[in-house]
């Protein structure tokens, strides 16, 4: 055998899943090469390092993308459901409530963008501090986020193909909800263009998007099952 | 794979994890986020070395993804880390075998293998570890990982990437030997 030959055995020496005749003879040859020794320890000090490495966790936000895939997929079915049993294939909201979710969130939303804004001292929150914290490494907002444009762009277009199947007074309440929720993202991001790193502002753009995203995922899943 | 479980280490007691498992699967979405971010260091890891750094934020959102949607398909006769991992390596797996050249790779063995163009390599005598692992050929780097980072054995890992035992063998010799040069040991006949 070739030293090129031994050399190709080394990792299965090292891992000893040789033969006992095979072991004896690489074992033979490393007794008398000084080469293969010194090839058989790096490929030794590979293994250990490799056994030696520590996990990390990535460096931006994933669960945000997670929920947006899950959440809609179980825990809105099993909430629904009982409610469309009760209902005919003509799909309804309750309006006073859609109605009331939907002005306090433009009133919520509007007002926390300013206060948040403006560091109202009667603020019932801390506010976030205008200091940076040197401790703190911030990721400005995702101004232009391709997954969360195509995916709203995706729903709205399933919803429109299916608007026909909801009530129409339903679908007007719905349109000044996600009217609001616009309200609220853009508020936020003319907020954060002169405050790029402010948590609170990214934090609250970030519960807007996801916000429509949740809505319309709802509204298009209800719309198609109503069919 | 008992190894393998015990490499895991979870934020959250076994015990609780367990609870949090249980909770998930009946579709506590709270209770699911804190299974993630339990594991979220061990899955993200893994994939970031099996795919090279390519994708691996989204490879990794697609594995808990999936995780949420097979909850109920775990029993608990293993440790669900081990379940956890293995459905990990399933998913990246299946990532890989979208891109059809990845078979041939695999299947047609070294002469295949040494046909692929080399990976950008740093000049630098000693290099990250992490980053030699990245700059390995798919193939090589897959089996390298499976087995001397996760522990596989090799008639697993041929089983997982539908490759014979002696192309495992002969991948996991061709990665530690490129490894070996790329961490500034000597010149390998298995990267020119």
């Amino acid at each position: 055998m070739t030293t090129d030959a031994f050399t190709d055995r080394l990792s299965e020496y090292l891992d000893d899943e040789l033969s006992a005749e095979e072991r004896r003879e690489v074992s033979n040859h490393l007794a008398v090469c000084e080469s293969c020794r010194g090839t058989l320890e790096e490929l030794r000090q590979v293994v250990s390092r490799a056994a030696a490495l520590t996990d990390s966790a990535p460096m931006r936000d994933l669960w945000s993308g997670v929920v947006a895939r899950i959440a809609p997929s179980r825990q809105w079915r099993e909430r629904v459901s009982p409610f469309r049993r009760a209902i005919s294939s003509r799909l309804s909201f309750t309006l006073p409530q859609l109605a009331a979710a939907g002005l306090t969130l433009m009133v919520l939303s509007g007002g926390l963008v300013w206060m948040a804004r403006s560091g109202n001292p009667n603020a019932d929150f801390q506010a976030v501090s205008a200091e940076p914290d040197p401790d703190l490494t911030t990721i400005p907002a995702n101004f232009a986020d391709r997954h969360f444009d195509e995916a709203i762009a995706d729903l709205q277009r399933a919803l429109d193909a299916e608007r026909t199947k909801l009530d129409p007074e339903t679908v007007r309440v719905l349109e000044q909800n996600l009217a609001a929720i616009d309200v609220a993202i853009e508020q936020s991001r003319r907020a954060l263009q002169a405050d790029p790193s402010n948590v609170y502002l990214n934090t609250h753009l970030a519960a807007e998007r996801q916000r429509k995203l949740v809505l319309l995922r709802r509204v298009t899943a209800l719309a198609m099952t109503g069919s | 794979m008992e190894a393998l479980a015990l490499r895991c280490a979870p934020v959250l007691s076994p015990a609780k994890m367990t609870d949090d498992v249980a909770l998930a699967a009946s579709g506590d979405v709270s209770a699911f986020e804190r299974v993630y971010q339990a594991h979220l260091p061990r899955v993200h890891s893994l994939v970031r070395r099996m795919t090279g750094g390519r994708d691996a934020d989204e490879v990794t959102q697609d594995v808990f993804v999936r995780v949420w949607q097979k909850l109920g398909s775990f029993r608990g006769d293993a440790a669900f880390s081990t379940w956890l991992h293995r459905l990990a390596v399933n998913v990246v797996i299946e990532r890989f075998r979208a891109e059809t050249t990845r078979r041939r790779r695999l299947r047609e063995g070294d002469d295949i293998f040494n046909s692929i163009a080399a990976p950008v390599r740093s000049r630098a005598l000693s290099m990250d570890f992490e980053t030699a692992l990245a700059t390995l050929p798919e193939g090589a780097r897959e089996v390298f990982v499976l087995h001397d980072v996760e522990g596989y054995k090799h008639h697993e890992i041929a089983s997982l990437l539908e490759i014979s035992a002696g192309t495992s063998k002969a991948q996991l010799h061709r990665a530690r030997m490129m490894l070996r040069r790329q961490l500034g040991h000597g010149r390998s006949g298995y990267d020119d």
